[in-house]
């Protein structure tokens, strides 16, 4: 209540002080708190966003490497990075292929099926690979002829929401390094 | 002499007032309470009138006023002869007619085009004490009143709750727009979408630096995982981790010199600090299964992230500076994407349960989990608003993945990018 009171002399203080500096032409002088509760905002922009500009930048198509037609792509259960029996056998077959053809560099790509987040999927396709690359070495193929890139879920080998689809794109491939 | 007598009073009066406005209208929560507002068009104080100004600033209000869940609109269609008058005073406000309407706050506004240029004055009332609450004039350019239109919900948002609504940020995420995902900027209304990155690769997976506009990201550019930096503004572009292997899920710590990321040059995925030129300082996770996607507390003190280390995917979180990790979740088998909340109290996740993702919080005790959403479609990749009031996230009920926006109480759902495209990975500026 005090406060109100003291609000209200106020009020009249401010009334005769805005009658002394206005001048009686002028047009409705604002109440003083209007005038404290009101400032300005300076929104020109220093700088704008740089969009990209398409003719000054060139950017490379992903490389999409060939498969080696001696390597066969493997394939994994789902969340997991863990060789099948399966898994060994084929890795078995594209070792040989390897120790008779010396010269080949192979990049070992990881992928994952769509479901699972992106984030964890990089991962899960990573780890996919270096286990393929990590059995090969154990098979007696020198690690430096083995690179190994995740996709993660972002190069799917067969499109669709399928069981089936998805058994597919959950795959270790074996592409030839030129 | 006077105009400085005046000025010492006015502060003088602002600070009881004010005080008695935090008293009068509380607000705890979005959704909990709904203030009646009266949002009335912006009327053309001089110069010529200009129907789409006015109609961008209402459209701004009204989405960003009606997403804060604060409020509780009064039907234009009942709006009296007050609506249509250029009364910016509170002495000239006919508030008993707004009253007589069940409002109990109302925003009334000018705008004046001259050429290019565009003064907008707003001003936020309270009707049931018949005062302003706050007001601002904001002076720029025509192709700037979106901005100006947003920068005031903040402020409203500021004059009612004590605390700056978001509108004024950005949303960084991915889209397939051009046939490869190329990262992409957008307002927070999903509005003035503008494409960053020309890499013709696959651009993953942007994080912003706490403070400044900046992203991470990660980019196949150079035929590996790098990670990427960039400036916003400036345009300029540098790759600063690009260690064999993956080099992904970067993430700013508070204090800009640090950034936590996911290296697998040791033959598995885990959890490393680098600095900002990309030397590695620490290596934070050692473990036999994956470690990723961390996500920083407010005080750079902790990390959470996702590891499979017991099994299925789980959210742990790490102290930084002893390495020590616990597990935060124990429901479900597939939890991932964390993202820790500005406030420091919760972390939101995506949890895949009935083959479907859905978005949950959970404080970081391991206590108190909620579910947001409950489909259809996949929900996944939360991030906050930097003040906490809302989460951004993919949503793919609809065919390709979109952003979409809620409060963080999981209403008030909107999407916000076209469906032309497949949008994802959103990350949400500090404020602009």
């Amino acid at each position: 209540m005090k406060v109100m009171q003291m609000l209200k002399v106020a009020m009249v203080v401010l009334f005769l002080f805005s009658g002394l500096i206005g001048c009686s032409t002028t047009p409705p002088v604002a109440p003083m708190d209007d005038q404290a509760k009101v400032s300005q905002a300076d929104m020109s922009q220093k700088a704008e966003v740089k969009g990209v500009d398409d003719s000054s930048m060139k950017g490379e198509a992903v490389p999409s490497h060939d498969a080696v037609a001696g390597l066969e792509r493997i394939q994994f259960d789902f969340d997991q990075f863990t060789l099948s029996e399966d898994a060994r056998r084929i890795l078995g077959e594209n070792a040989k292929y390897l120790n008779a053809n010396g010269g080949t560099q192979v990049v070992i790509e990881g992928h994952c099926d769509e479901r699972g987040s992106d984030e964890y999927n990089l991962a899960l396709g990573e780890s996919r690979a270096l286990a393929a690359k990590n059995y090969l070495v154990s098979l007696g193929i020198d690690a430096k002829r083995l690179s190994v890139i995740s996709y993660g879920e972002e190069k799917p080998l067969v499109s669709g929401s399928t069981e089936e689809a998805w058994a597919q794109n959950r795959r270790a491939e074996f592409k030839a390094v030129n | 002499m006077f105009v400085r007598w005046m000025l010492v009073l006015a502060a003088c009066l602002a600070l009881p007032w004010s005080a008695m406005a935090a008293t009068e209208i509380e607000i705890s929560a979005p959704g909990e309470q709904s203030i009646p507002l009266a949002l009335t068009q912006f009327l053309p104080a001089q110069g010529p009138q200009a129907a789409r100004v006015a109609a961008e600033i209402n459209e701004v209000l009204d989405a960003d006023l009606d997403l804060s869940g604060l409020f509780r609109f009064v039907s234009p269609a009942a709006f009296l002869d007050d609506a249509g008058r250029i009364s910016l005073l509170s002495n000239q406000v006919n508030f008993p007619q707004w009253r007589m309407l069940g409002a109990e706050t109302l925003i009334k506004g000018t705008y004046s085009v001259a050429g290019e240029q565009l003064v907008v004055e707003a001003r936020l009332f309270d009707v049931v004490n018949r005062r302003l609450l706050t007001g601002r004039r904001y002076v720029g350019e025509v192709k700037d009143v979106r901005r100006m239109a947003h920068a005031f919900a903040d402020l409203v948002l500021e004059a009612l709750t004590g605390e700056e609504g978001p509108f004024s940020s950005r949303i960084a995420y991915i889209s397939n727009l051009t046939g490869h995902p190329e990262l992409w900027l957008m307002d927070v209304d999903g509005k003035r979408p503008i494409r960053l990155t020309n890499h013709r690769s696959i651009v993953l997976n942007p994080d912003f630096s706490p403070r400044g506009k900046e992203v991470l990201f990660t980019s196949y550019r150079a035929n590996n995982p790098d990670l990427y930096r960039k400036e916003v503004y400036s345009g300029k572009e540098a790759r600063l981790s690009y260690k064999p292997g993956l080099n992904v899920a970067g993430r700013m710590a508070p204090n800009e010199r640090e950034i936590a990321l996911t290296l697998s040059k040791d033959g598995n995925p885990e959890i490393y600090l680098v600095d900002i030129s990309g030397r590695i300082l620490k290596r934070i996770t050692d473990n036999w299964g994956i470690d990723s996607d961390p996500s920083w507390s407010p005080d750079g003190s902790r990390i959470a992230f996702v590891s499979n280390r017991q099994g299925n995917p789980h959210i742990f979180i790490a102290d930084i500076f002893t390495g020590k990790a616990e597990r935060l979740t124990t429901q479900g088998k597939y939890n991932a994407t964390p993202a820790w909340s500005p406030k420091g109290d919760r972390v939101a996740f995506s949890r895949q349960e009935g083959g479907r993702f859905d978005i949950y919080t959970i404080k970081t005790d391991g206590t108190d989990e909620r579910r947001l959403t409950f489909g259809p479609g996949n929900s996944e990749h939360p991030r906050w608003s930097p003040d906490g009031r809302f989460l951004v996230y993919s949503l793919d009920k609809s065919g390709n993945r979109a952003i979409y926006v809620m409060r963080a109480d999981g209403t008030g759902t909107r999407r916000l990018t076209t469906l032309e495209s497949d949008c994802r990975h959103p990350a949400w500026s500090s404020r602009w």
